[in-house]
């Protein structure tokens, strides 16, 4: 349930933003990743910071320059992974790889902006890449969506890779 | 076993065998992994009495931790009571170590410190003195670079490290600040050979305009060797390729600015670069402040480190049996660096060579894949080659090292499996040779 105290959505807008993850992972895994950028907010950030295993009482201070990303990426930056995948030259996605994301707990907040939405998700990338080679990996999502006139448009993603070792030899997918 | 017949380093030739081989393997965790100085930390990653980190030598989990003091030690991350690993974190600050099994605790300077009923159930008659954690036998530092080695008399840091330290102060003492390591550790498996990503990153500038075309054409800017997409025109001679640094090499360029000119904004960079040139040379001498401090150069310490100066990189493989390894990266930058470069440089390089990097994700499948191609009852008794340029290498003046001109030779990559058969082939260190070949005493350093 949503954190007691607030608000719920409309249920059109959670209906609308359920169907617009799901689509978005549709797309995705078609590879439309033009039609995927349609859906993005033109100062969205797409971030996946990397990840530190402590102990709970561990005492060290925060990262001085930072902990470091796996994805730091505005819209340019996304095209021009995009522009990468559709080189040509790729050979790792040649032939194209079976890629199916699987979208779940979907749970949508308002957020302080009338017009957004924060919306927290589970995202499981399915890939089989080389003869039987099957890797899977498993993420949390929490966004920010912005309405405009033509729908839902993701102004933010936060991604926590649950992953402390990469369990593949690369991460040519978007979360 | 014996390994003469396995590498031809004359005519460049491997025997598939060496990426396959479980009995190969297990001789070099005891002939390589078991006797070389091994990258263990960067004092960046431990800067108070009491952090640690973890790391591997090899396939043992070592803990390594700054004492009271300041002095580095480190340890087998192994209770000796009943084996259990006693430290499952990454890194960090610890006043004592608890094994999870029965509760011993060890105390960051390995002694162990307490032991639950030990009145009680051992009567009083446990020797704790003889029970502490298990050190590496020699840790040292060069420079920031903390190494392990498990060998009991190996050759001092200095002199494992030989003439590469010509090419390791390019980077670890051009500037007064010194180095840091940045960010959290990038993990990632890899089902590789762990000399296969070695011999790529020591020499193989061939690769960089075929299989990493798709991000070059992408990059234009990350044109990284002046290579265009497709190697259909090669700037042969944009580079040195610098082996017989006793086991160690190198591939630079020598424009003194390349290892920065390509990143997306880089006058702030090539600002840096030249306001402090003159003291780089005033430290390292004319040849290295002005042709080497900038560019964008590979290092390679063998067996398993390597970091690459401009696209600032820092890199150890550990070897997970003969056909894994995990690749461990980190940014690295100079301490001297204004705030905004180093986030320049931690992002570009997570941006390229991170676990999602642009040009990273090309190499892992070609290194699984040629793994896996020398494990075939066939193929495994198959050859491999590294015979581009064979003896076409020489001296040069200013520079230590045996010399092939230009960054698209295999002319490294056959120095790094002339430096596997050595080892492989010796029964302890004095077995081994050392050569640093055309050796220069660098006039103007201060480093001497
Ligand atoms: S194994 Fe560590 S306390 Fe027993
Ligand atoms: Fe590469």
């Amino acid at each position: 349930m949503l954190e007691s105290g607030v608000a719920p959505m409309s249920t059109e807008s959670v209906t609308g933003l359920t169907q617009r993850l799901y689509h978005e992972a549709r797309l995705l895994d078609a590879e439309r990743f033009e039609d995927w950028l349609e859906f993005m907010c033109n100062d969205v950030t797409y971030r996946m910071e990397l990840k530190r295993r402590r102990f709970r009482a561990d005492r060290s201070p925060p990262a001085a320059v930072g902990v470091g990303v796996v994805f730091n990426e505005n819209l340019a930056r996304l095209k021009l992974r995009i522009d990468r995948l559709r080189s040509g030259f790729v050979w790792a996605e040649d032939p194209p790889n079976f890629v199916r994301r699987v979208v779940s707990n979907v749970e949508v907040e308002r957020a302080d902006a009338e017009n957004e939405a924060i919306v927290h998700s589970v995202i499981v990338i399915h890939r089989n890449r080389i003869d039987g080679l099957t890797r899977v990996l498993t993420a949390g999502r929490s966004d920010r969506w912005r309405m405009h006139a033509d729908g839902w448009k993701l102004a933010a993603r936060e991604i926590a890779l649950d992953h402390a070792v990469l369990p593949d030899s690369n991460i040519n997918v978007f979360f | 076993m014996d390994v003469s017949g396995l590498v031809d380093t004359a005519t460049g030739r491997q025997s598939r065998a060496i990426y396959s081989s479980e009995e190969l393997y297990r001789q070099e965790l005891e002939r390589i992994f078991g006797r070389c100085w091994l990258f263990l930390v960067h004092t960046s990653q431990i800067p108070e009495a009491g952090d640690y980190f973890r790391t591997f030598m090899g396939e043992d989990d070592v803990i390594v931790i700054r004492q009271k003091g300041g002095t580095i030690k480190a340890f087998l991350n192994s209770c000796t009571h009943r084996g259990n690993r006693i430290c499952r974190s990454d890194r960090g600050n610890a006043k004592a170590f608890t094994c999870n099994y029965h509760g011993w605790s060890f105390a960051p300077d390995g002694s162990l410190s307490a032991v639950p009923l030990e009145k009680e159930a051992y009567f009083g008659e446990l020797d704790r003195s003889r029970l502490g954690l298990v050190p590496v036998a020699h840790v040292a530092e060069y420079k920031g670079l903390v190494f392990g080695c498990f060998d009991a008399d190996p050759p001092s840091l200095e002199d494992y490290l030989g003439d590469a330290k010509f090419f390791l102060d390019v980077w670890l003492d051009a500037m007064p600040g010194g180095t840091s390591l940045v960010g959290e550790t990038q993990k990632m498996v890899l089902a590789s050979n762990w000399k296969l990503p070695v011999e790529n990153v020591c020499g193989d500038g061939y690769h960089l305009g075929w299989a990493h075309a798709g991000a070059m054409r992408a990059v234009q800017s990350l044109d990284l060797a002046g290579l265009s997409v497709g190697n259909s025109s090669t700037d042969l001679d944009g580079g040195l390729s610098v082996a017989g640094l006793n086991g160690h090499m190198a591939l630079t360029s020598l424009d003194g600015v390349s290892g920065y000119a390509f990143y997306p904004k880089p006058k702030p960079m090539l600002d840096y670069l030249e306001f402090n040139r003159p003291q780089v040379i005033e430290r390292l001498g004319k040849v290295r402040g002005e042709q080497l401090w900038g560019s964008q150069i590979n290092i390679t310490i063998f067996p398993n480190l390597q970091f690459l100066p401009g696209l600032n990189w820092f890199r150890v493989y550990h070897p997970k049996g003969p056909g894994q390894i995990e690749q461990w990266t980190w940014a690295m930058v100079e301490n001297d660096m204004p705030a905004e470069i180093q986030a320049a440089i931690l992002d570009n390089q997570c941006l390229t060579f991170g676990l999602a990097g642009l040009f990273d994700n090309d190499d892992g499948d070609n290194l699984a894949a040629c793994t896996e191609q020398s494990r075939g009852w066939r193929t495994a008794q198959m050859d491999v080659f590294t015979n581009m340029a064979l003896n076409r290498s020489g001296p040069r003046e200013g520079f230590p090292g045996d010399i092939a001109a230009g960054l698209v030779s295999e002319h490294n990559q056959r120095y790094f499996y002339r430096r596997w058969q050595e080892h492989m082939q010796a029964d302890n260190w004095a077995g081994v040779p050392t050569y640093n070949i055309n050796s220069v005493v660098a006039e103007e350093t201060i480093n001497a």
